[in-house]
């Protein structure tokens, strides 16, 4: 049809045609961007909401559920709730793996009334307890933040 | 501060409740599925368990 040619050939002439959707993806891709950052953060903040804000319900519940247990268990068990006046790379590193547990840290401080005992296996078990709840709410949070992106998860 | 009892568990039982609950959350994030999921949590589990009595027999005579 000679009228619908024109148009496309007038499109292809011109790319100024299409000038005003690319800002406009840009902003709904930055938008996409900032709503998975934000998931990612409530996610790594409070174990499972990453996944509850996307409705992903059992995935939410399973987070929540597996890094509670392990915080209790770390802190019950007595294990090593690392600082943030760590002396060396390792209390650091495990302080960093702690605080991926988001509240549940201080909910594990507060458990821990009588302070770690490491003498002992069981407080051994626990510090990897901790530092295992943080790691795996750091992945859960990455997992939430895919999701939100849009990509397989 | 929350007062909780001391939680006192053997070897075994320390890596029988980590393997069970690593391997839940590592099936919900991984598999869809249900079925899969199970699948996945039994498997990982059964891994978790021979590899880490594995080791364990393995380091037995550096132990002395």
């Amino acid at each position: 049809m000679p009228g619908g040619a024109s148009t496309t050939d007038a499109r292809v002439a011109d790319p100024s045609v299409f000038a005003p959707a690319r800002p406009a993806k840009q902003a709904d891709g930055m938008q996409n961007q900032s709503k998975a950052f934000a998931i990612a953060v409530a996610g790594w903040l409070v174990p499972g909401l990453g996944h509850a804000l996307l409705k992903m319900w059992g995935r939410a519940v399973a987070c929540f559920l597996t890094v509670g247990v392990l915080v209790f268990l770390g802190a019950g068990m007595r294990g090593n709730i690392f600082n943030s006046s760590g002396v060396d790379a390792f209390d650091r590193l495990g302080y960093a793996a702690d605080l991926g547990t988001g509240c549940f840290y201080f909910f594990a401080r507060a458990m821990e009334s009588q302070g770690p005992d490491v003498s002992h296996a069981n407080g051994d078990y626990g510090t990897r307890f901790l530092a295992t709840a943080g790691i795996l709410n750091l992945l859960a949070a990455l997992h939430a933040f895919e999701a939100a992106r849009g990509h397989k998860a | 501060m929350i007062e909780a009892s001391e939680v006192r568990l053997s070897h075994f039982q320390s890596m029988l409740l980590f393997a069970l609950v690593i391997s839940i959350a590592f099936g919900f994030l991984s598999r869809r599925r249900p079925l899969d999921r199970v699948k996945y949590i039994l498997w990982s589990l059964f891994l978790f368990l021979v590899i880490g009595i594995g080791i364990g027999w393995a380091m037995y005579p550096f132990s002395k």
